[in-house]
């Protein structure tokens, strides 16, 4: 049977640059590697319990309620400040949680992300790509090995996911069609930019890949939006170049609400959300237990849709 | 096209001491059969080269670990066949009602019709007869690969045949 496959040169030349840094980075597996890593498993459990009951660790919830201000503390979160759906993925699965504090659990996808417009969700699991509506029904599903970080862009007549697996970046039309390699990728979650532009890491730098042209450059990103920096045990969140809130231990993420006017703080080391208006008035709401309202700590997928 | 059992056996020693390049004539020489063994099981482009592509990161895991003396062709396709049929069966469970591949034509050649019929038999099928009449194993060397009874093999591949004349026919 003679026969060539569809795209067999490029896909060779693409699982090239794939297995060529797997081999760079492969090491002969010794005896002490093997079972050096329980011990510093071990090392490091017992440093984190160390530091959930020393007086640092103490301090979190006690700079916490410094912060908060015990008359804006919420046990636990009973709405959002601010209009539209929260997507967050963790241990616990993948929920929305709408502007009431209702919740709903989609499932148990690793990762997630809103379609354009908020109607329906790009999920992943081991072995598939998943497209869910908000009531968490399976609207279509692509088998992939290992799909991660989904990113959902377009109009409402035409969208496009771009996603991660096999070491590659794909890009699907959003009614799971058209599935199309695009080229070796970094595990790092690609990012649409205006004019169906896909920017990810091939592992050397960033990339740009021009979805209507087929061209690829090489780019840079400008951060963007507020952040969060790091300093002397101390996490700052940093908006428009002022320090809108300050705590202590580490800062998840911070993700701005859809009108714009509210950053959502997430906090793992306290198990809180924190909600701050920047103002003025300057405005603070916290929502804590987190990890027990979603089955562990989630990180959040997106805040979406206003309206 | 792969080498000699000499070429090759020094390519993986070679490989084994560090040498990227005699790993990459490995990979070279591996490529085209493995991914179109994958492809035929799957008929998913995408899913071949993610298949494929993993079985060469396994391979790059146990390389250490191989024993020379023994060809690497097999031992990779061991690896991608079992597993694209474990995604042929993934998938067949639930269906997409969706072509990831360009369609096949109004009027298809003679071996895009064997190939698509090929396509409707079972995973199971596909496997044995991609490796009997692509990579050219031995119904025994297939039993072996897949760890089935050599019967059972020869059942698949009749089974397979059969069906595949009755359909073309």
């Amino acid at each position: 049977m003679k026969f060539e496959a569809p795209g067999e040169r490029a896909a060779e030349d693409r699982a090239w640059a794939v297995v060529r840094h797997a081999y760079a980075e492969r090491e002969p597996v010794a005896w002490p590697r093997r079972h050096a890593r329980p011990l510093v498993a071990g090392a490091l459990v017992a440093a984190a319990v160390a530091a959930v009951l020393s007086p640092p660790g103490r301090s979190v919830v006690h700079s916490l309620r410094k912060a908060v201000g015990v008359q804006h503390a919420q046990t636990e979160l009973s709405s959002l400040p601010a209009p539209g759906r929260l997507l967050v993925s963790g241990p616990g699965g993948t929920w929305i949680v709408n502007q009431d504090g209702s919740r709903r659990r989609l499932g148990s996808y690793r990762d997630a992300a809103w379609s354009p417009h908020g109607l329906f969700v790009a999920a992943t699991k081991p072995s598939e790509l998943v497209a869910l509506d908000p009531k968490g029904n399976v609207r279509w599903t692509l088998p992939r090995r290992s799909p991660r970080f989904p990113a959902w862009t377009g109009t409402r007549a035409d969208t496009r996911i771009a996603y991660l697996s096999g070491g590659k970046l794909h890009v699907v039309a959003g009614d799971g069609t058209g599935d199309r390699t695009i080229g070796p990728a970094a595990a790092v979650p690609p990012v649409w930019r205006p004019g169906r532009v896909i920017v990810y890491s091939d592992g050397h730098g960033l990339v740009a890949y021009d979805l209507l042209s087929g061209s690829f450059r090489h780019t840079t990103l400008r951060p963007a939006g507020p952040a969060i920096r790091r300093r002397a045990g101390l996490s700052e969140v940093v908006s428009h170049r002022r320090v809108v809130f300050r705590g202590t231990g580490t800062f998840g993420q911070v993700v701005r609400s859809p009108d714009g006017r509210w950053l959502l703080v997430t906090w793992p080391t306290a198990d809180q959300w924190v909600f701050v208006r920047p103002g003025p008035p300057r405005h603070i709401v916290g929502g804590s237990r987190v990890s027990s309202q979603f089955g562990g700590f989630p990180r959040i997928e997106g805040w979406c849709c206003a309206g | 096209m792969a080498g000699s059992g000499r070429d090759e056996r020094a390519w993986v020693r070679r490989a084994q001491a560090g040498s990227q390049t005699d790993f990459e004539a490995l990979f070279r020489a591996h490529w085209g059969p493995a991914y179109r063994a994958a492809y035929l099981v799957v008929r998913d482009a995408a899913a071949a080269e993610d298949i494929a592509q993993e079985g060469f990161i396994a391979a790059v895991r146990a390389l250490d670990r191989f024993d020379r003396r023994r060809p690497f062709g097999p031992w990779l396709h061991r690896i991608v066949v079992n597993r694209a049929i474990d995604w042929a069966r993934a998938r067949a469970l639930r269906p997409e009602g969706e072509a990831v591949d360009a369609p096949a034509p109004d009027r298809p050649e003679r071996d895009d019709e064997l190939l698509h019929e090929l396509g409707r038999l079972t995973p199971e099928h596909r496997a044995v007869i991609v490796l009997r009449y692509l990579l050219e194993y031995t119904p025994g060397e297939i039993a072996e690969l897949l760890e089935l009874p050599r019967g059972t093999v020869n059942s698949r591949l009749r089974r397979g045949l059969d069906s595949l004349k009755e359909r073309l026919e």
